[in-house]
């Protein structure tokens, strides 16, 4: 039953290789995609094994805990802090709708914590069972590679086991990293800011990506004083540049300090906080500096050089479609191997790595139309092209649609903050190439939009389909006039 | 939710611009002659019986042409109206309609009551009842109750209040309604700056062609009936005490003890409203469940989490008569007993088209028996000049619908584009707390109109609830075809289910199947992402044995059922907290 092999070759070669090993798959690292692959793997009849760092909410080079990032420092735990800050904006738009509040609302950080800290450790519970549930072995300790076929497990007490499994499989994820500046060990990272004792007063948050500005939300959301410095013009490079000027002008507009094009050069500790210098020449004073400049793939103690298996320039495990490293009895999914590093991306690619290893069907993931979310607040999401990457790659020309328009909540409220939703799409095929929306609801909104996306759906096909009102959503089915007509009829047709 | 982001459609057609001008230019007529129509009797009668050969009607566009030319030979004298339409309602549909058609060359009038926020025979006001006393002031309302709710979330993440907030109505009432102005007032510019002329008052069909307003007449080519509907209160001794919901959304203050007749979607919107600002709230309805006709586990499902709230619901009770007590109080006597105490017995026991006094029967439009004009599918009456669309003709009365038949209607008379609205896979959203949202078949009409289909559904509790430590929990429903694989009805209950519900209607009018919806990638941590993640039917029902297969749970089957039944629906099983709030895990 168990020992499906997928590629021919392997199975010409299979009764030569008949060789007992321990486990048909190892796993090394529990967090979402590790998991997936092992008890999908474990469904198909695989014997697995995986095995994961102790539990703590900081990651280190010895600490992990199963659950991974997403769970224990990550996807989780944002979500409970920003629905925590979310609340202070909501309460005061309450005001307007008749609500009579203290003029200052009381707000205990540690309590927010400390149920964020228990809901991640039945989490992490929840996961052992699901393993267990599944009949993977779990261990606790660090993982080693010791050859094609062979692992090592660094225990707590530090007894070593040795294991030797047909499959080995690699999850190991990423952690932030620090910018080489300075004073950096007075900055925290994610992780840390996740945990932190008490709310900051004064925060300062370094770095363009989601993870930025969503830290910058969270902390001005509960009340905090947060400047936000990145290096190009807008956060969020990557994104649709007009949607990145709206996630601009809304942390703006929610009392966010933006430092566009500027970076930080220095740290010293002083006794009233850490001194923030810039390379503007800038200098304030905060009590928390957070480091959202980027993660680096967990792949450096592995062993993974001295068995071969080959990493590029970033230190991330290089792969094939099917996720298989350069060593064909080791695959790699997830974050350590830095293609899309989303939660649900991972699962998508363990998902796959089972089926093909251990379910006789050959699956590479998808990623076209990943849809995704930055749980800023308001969030951003957006699903398949940018407008700049749609003009990129459009034969013929392009077309834009774009609504902003005053969520009904505020026009009673008294917010000031548009929602700006944009549909890109193909004009000579009518196919919708792209979605975003910044906006209360965003995430949630665009997972169905995504499925569309997903299958091609048209403009006519969304224009065809009824509203719901009143809602926000109903606004992607009702943009009628174009904004702008791109013409890309510069570039040479490849069509033709 | 548009509200303030109206885009003018920049639909035109030229060529009709251009007929529009040639044609009623080329008889020079004195405007408002109501006798006219009897002089032309000759074309008129030859006007309808060339629509009548063409019914069920086949547009060509060669018909506006051979009028043109019966009026240039001049063989036949060419009837001048002072509109090419006239629109009776100024409401979503009517609006809608008078636009479009505007933007597409025609001359328009539409005529409205003064507004009022109470509907009755002499008030009403541009917007209609959507944006005056239905979708807008209702959401407003909600907006405004959820917060009690959102109270009781935030203390679960630390906030706190020194004194319970307190609900100020009058506050409420002001902002609400100074919206409700500032909304009336964009109505009105929007038809201003289409073109449409809008004129106060009380509009009445006198003939085929002509429309009286508080006693001026106005000839047009083509007449549109958009007049909505209102509540209906059915005759009990005591129906003078009760309220419906044009009252319900205006009330001076807050009702304290408030009973809601009624188990639709209105009842249980105004429920959560009255509820979440803190009223005391008996709901009866008269069967079982609430919303009938809505999928039968979603209807259980949006009773339980209502009653968790705090909304007491009296089944199977219908009410007799309502009495007024010597202190003001109201008793509300039904079929098993009597209850006392309350201020406010509000009825949201449906609505009915507002065909009264419109002068229909005189012209021939023909009724149905609930009052509705009959109309076919391109929204035309028994008379060929008169048109209706939205709640007066009581097809599904939805404001968005309305606005597809009036849009629809524009095209059709305008645009050479004879357009049929399409009914298919219309989504809607209830209102309720927590919301409902939905597109496509309920289970019950999946299995009479397939037989065969798989059922997917997801119960759990949401992130927020684990946090919040509050009962909340979200359901969801895939129906999918079992030989096409197309997903033909989706259902959820929970927060954000409208908004969620918007994208999905996409992807089921598309006719998408259960494969495109497994292949997209979720938006992680959402509760939408649970319905492209439901990778084990809950049941199977097949025809042929017409009873439940059980489902073939294959290779998931035994995690699942370790962590709490393969029955995701299963309230009682620690299954659905997995889903949610440890999403990657979730073994479906």
């Amino acid at each position: 039953m168990a020992r499906k092999m997928l590629v021919d070759e392997e199975m010409n070669q299979t009764n030569q290789e008949e060789a007992y090993y321990d486990f048909d798959l190892f796993v090394i690292g529990a967090g979402s995609g590790g998991v997936r692959a092992a008890r999908f793997s474990a469904n198909y009849g695989a014997k697995v094994g995986i095995c994961e760092l102790p539990f703590h909410p900081i990651s280190s080079e010895v600490i992990g805990g199963v659950g991974g990032t997403c769970v224990i420092r990550g996807c989780v735990p944002k979500k409970i802090l920003v629905y925590g800050a979310a609340f202070g904006s909501e309460l005061e738009d309450a005001r307007n709708y008749g609500w009579d509040l203290n003029e200052k609302l009381d707000f205990n950080w540690k309590k927010l914590l400390h149920k964020k800290t228990d809901e991640i450790i039945r989490l992490n519970g929840i996961y052992k069972r699901l393993l267990s549930n599944a009949g993977v072995k779990l261990f606790e300790g660090e993982g080693k590679i010791v050859g094609p076929n062979e692992v090592e497990v660094t225990q707590l007490d530090g007894t070593k086991l040795s294991y030797s499994a047909k499959h080995i499989l690699i999850a190991t994820g990423s952690r932030a990293h620090r910018p080489p500046i300075p004073g950096q060990e007075l900055g925290i990272t994610s992780d840390e800011a996740l945990s932190l004792e008490d709310l900051p007063k004064h925060a300062v948050v370094f770095g363009g990506g989601y993870i930025a500005v969503e830290f910058a939300s969270i902390w001005r959301g509960l009340g905090a004083n947060v400047d936000l410095f990145f290096r190009k013009e807008l956060p969020l490079r990557g994104f649709d540049d007009e949607m990145r000027a709206v996630v601009a002008r809304n942390l703006e507009g929610r009392g966010i300090n933006l430092h566009p094009q500027t970076n930080l050069t220095e740290l010293i500790k002083t006794d009233n906080g850490i001194k923030v210098t810039t390379d503007h020449g800038e200098e304030l004073i905060a009590d928390v500096v957070l480091f959202a400049t980027g993660r680096l793939p967990n792949s450096k103690r592995l062993n993974l050089e001295a068995v071969g298996v080959e990493l590029d320039n970033t230190g991330a495990v290089k792969v094939d479609e099917y996720s298989r490293t350069s060593i064909p009895s080791i695959w790699a999914v997830g974050d350590v191997t830095n293609r899309m590093n989303l939660t649900p991306v991972a699962l998508m690619e363990g998902t796959c790595f089972a089926k093909t290893v251990f379910g006789k069907e050959p699956s590479k993931p998808d990623y076209s139309h990943v849809p995704c979310a930055v749980f800023s607040i308001p969030p951003l999401s957006v699903v398949g092209l940018s407008e700049e990457q749609a003009i990129e790659q459009a034969n013929g020309d392009v077309l834009v649609f774009t609504s902003t328009f005053n969520p009904m909540k505020n026009t009673v409220s008294g917010r000031q903050e548009k929602t700006v939703m944009k549909l890109v799409v193909d004009a000579e095929t009518d196919k919708v190439l792209g979605a975003s929306m910044c906006g209360p609801d965003a995430p949630e909104i665009m997972q169905g939009i995504a499925v569309a996306l997903k299958c091609g759906a048209t403009k006519a096909q969304f224009d065809s389909t009824v509203g719901i009102h009143p809602s926000a959503a109903e606004e992607f089915v009702t943009m009628r006039s174009v904004s702008r007509r791109i013409t890309c009829s510069g570039k040479p047709k490849t069509n033709l | 939710m548009a509200t303030t982001s109206f885009t003018a459609p920049k639909l035109s057609s030229p060529t009709f611009q251009t007929l529009c001008r040639n044609f009623p230019l080329s008889l020079p007529i004195p405007k408002t002659l109501s006798s006219f129509s009897f002089h032309l009797s000759p074309f008129l009668s030859r006007f309808h019986l060339h629509h009548h050969h063409y019914h069920p009607p086949r547009f060509h566009p060669r018909r506006l042409f051979a009028v043109r030319a019966e009026s240039e030979n001049g063989a036949e004298p060419i009837r001048h109206y002072d509109f090419d339409l006239f629109t009776i309602g100024a409401g979503s549909g009517g609006v809608r309609a008078s636009r479009f058609a505007a933007n597409f060359g025609a001359s328009v009038a539409v005529c409205e009551l003064p507004f009022s926020t109470i509907s009755s025979e002499t008030t009403g006001g541009v917007g209609g009842t959507c944006v005056l006393r239905g979708c807008v002031p209702k959401k407003l309302m909600v907006y405004a109750s959820k917060y009690s709710h959102e109270f009781d979330e935030s203390n679960g993440f630390g906030w706190k209040y020194d004194t319970e907030p307190k609900h100020d109505w009058s506050t409420l009432m002001a902002n609400k309604n100074a919206e409700l102005q500032r909304l009336t007032g964009i109505y009105k510019n929007i038809l201003n700056k289409a073109g449409v002329t809008l004129i106060e008052g009380r509009g009445k069909i006198v003939d085929p062609h002509t429309v009286d307003v508080d006693g001026k007449l106005y000839t047009a080519r083509n007449i549109l009936i958009s007049v909505g509907g209102r509540p209906f209160i059915p005759d009990i001794p005591g129906r003078e005490y009760a309220i419906d919901s044009d009252a319900a959304l205006d009330l001076p203050s807050k009702p304290e003890k408030v009973a809601i007749v009624g188990g639709g979607y209105i009842a249980l919107e105004f429920a959560g409203i009255f509820n979440g600002l803190t009223s005391e709230v008996h709901v009866f309805i008269r069967q079982k469940k609430v919303l009938r006709g809505f999928d039968e586990e979603i209807r259980d499902f949006v009773g339980e989490q209502m009653a968790l709230r705090g909304i007491q619901f009296h089944t199977e009770e219908s009410p007799q008569a309502i009495v007024k007590s010597a202190d003001g109080s109201l008793s509300l006597k039904t079929n098993k007993g009597t209850i006392e105490g309350f201020s406010h017995i509000m009825f949201a026991t449906g609505r009915r088209p507002n065909t009264k006094n419109l002068g229909l029967e005189s012209v021939g439009v023909k009724i149905n028996k609930n009052g509705a004009i009959e109309v076919d599918e391109y929204s035309r009456t028994t008379v060929p000049s008169i048109w209706a669309v939205g709640d007066v003709t009581d097809r599904i009365n939805l404001t968005p619908v309305a606005l597809m038949e009036g849009a629809a209607l524009a095209k059709t008379l305008f645009q050479n584009e004879p357009t049929k609205p399409d009914y298919r896979a219309v989504p809607s959203a209830v209102f309720s707390q927590p919301p409902i949202g939905q597109v496509g078949l309920t289970e019950e009409q999946a299995i009479k109109e397939y037989g065969d289909i798989d059922v997917y559904t997801a119960n759990f509790r949401p992130l927020k609830a684990t946090l919040s430590g509050l009962p909340d929990r979200v359901f969801m429903k895939l129906i999918v075809c079992a030989k096409t694989n197309k997903v033909i009805g989706l259902h959820m209950c929970g927060e954000d289910s409208a908004e969620i519900a918007q994208g999905f209607a996409v992807a089921v009018k598309a006719g998408l199947t259960k494969a495109d919806f497994d292949a997209t990638v979720g938006i992680h941590p959402t509760s939408a992402e649970e319905f492209v993640t439901m990778r084990s039917p809950t049941r199977k029902i097949r025809q042929s044995s017409e009873s439940q297969v059980d489902a073939d749970c294959n290779l998931y089957y035994d995690a699942n059922k370790l962590v709490g039944g393969k029955n995701g629906s299963d309230t009682k099983f620690p299954l659905c907290i997995l889903v949610k709030t440890c999403m990657p895990c979730h073994t479906s």
